[in-house]
């Protein structure tokens, strides 16, 4: 979703064309994300030829102050529905950056690790908005992700097994 | 008006922006080296915009207040005590990446 498309195409800003392709997952319910993602690889594709990406859409796993025992259901659905998605691209590299749409997608990642079928690294940048606090996804994913980054130095007092490299966005 | 795709413009051309805390809003404001006033509502906000705008305050970035006192800080700020807020480093991201992924 809008905040979080922005954040993610800085951080992709200064990645080299190693990282290819690039397989962009967002909510259904999003309707601003696949415009910003084309004119950032618009752009990208003036600098690098080869340059491949592509864009899937999920269930959105869950609606800003959704009740809890809703939020479980419909983030079991967008499990469901993105481990097909997951299994098809198995990806090397997740960068995920906090909206609800990344936990289905990293859990589902997890999954297919744990089967022996595709071990993904996957790497979790917290918001610039996270100053003192993590976001539910950020609670969740500290636990379960590989490199977990913090962009203030207070949230790196408070989660010792994050990575702060200063504001990357 | 209502909504447009982009405010680059209209910051560009701004001597001052008062803005809600939203942190696009904000960031984009500050990376255009505009002034800001911030103005907030903690009933209405996320936590997560007050977390940004406190941080921004207390960086000696941004002018806070909300909607009761926003003429009195108009009225009092001054402007040249604001300290620049210098743009995020996403190559920092990228070297630390390429170390994680084994491209050296």
């Amino acid at each position: 979703t809008g905040g979080h498309t922005t954040e993610i195409l800085r951080l992709l800003s200064c990645l080299s064309e190693s990282y290819s392709p690039r397989h962009y997952i967002f909510a259904d319910s999003d309707k601003m994300s696949e415009a910003k993602i084309r004119s950032f690889e618009q752009k990208r594709a003036e600098t690098f030829s080869n340059s491949q990406f592509t864009l899937d859409r999920i269930p959105r796993s869950r609606e800003v102050r959704q009740s809890w025992t809703s939020s479980v259901v419909t983030t079991l659905y967008s499990i469901l529905y993105s481990l097909p998605l997951t299994y098809k691209l198995k990806p090397d590299l997740i960068l995920c950056n906090g909206p609800g749409t990344c936990v289905p997608v990293c859990i589902s990642a997890l999954l297919l690790g744990l089967l022996g079928i595709k071990r993904a690294i996957i790497v979790y940048v917290e918001s610039i908005c996270r100053v003192e606090t993590l976001s539910l996804s950020g609670k969740i994913l500290y636990y379960f992700s590989d490199y977990f980054i913090v962009q203030w130095p207070h949230l790196k007092e408070k989660y010792p097994k994050s990575v702060y490299l200063g504001r990357i966005v | 008006f209502r909504f447009k795709d982009s405010l680059a413009e209209d910051l560009g051309r701004a001597d001052l922006v008062i803005s809600h805390a939203g942190a696009g809003s904000c960031l984009e404001t500050l990376e255009k080296g505009k002034p800001l006033v911030v103005v907030t509502n903690e009933k209405l906000m996320n936590n997560h915009q007050l977390e940004l705008a406190k941080q921004l305050h207390r960086g000696g970035h941004v002018f806070c207040c909300n909607c009761s006192t926003l003429v009195e800080t108009l009225q009092s700020m001054d402007l040249s005590t604001l300290k620049p807020f210098p743009p995020g480093q996403p190559e920092k991201f990228a070297l630390f990446l390429d170390k994680v992924v084994g491209f050296q």
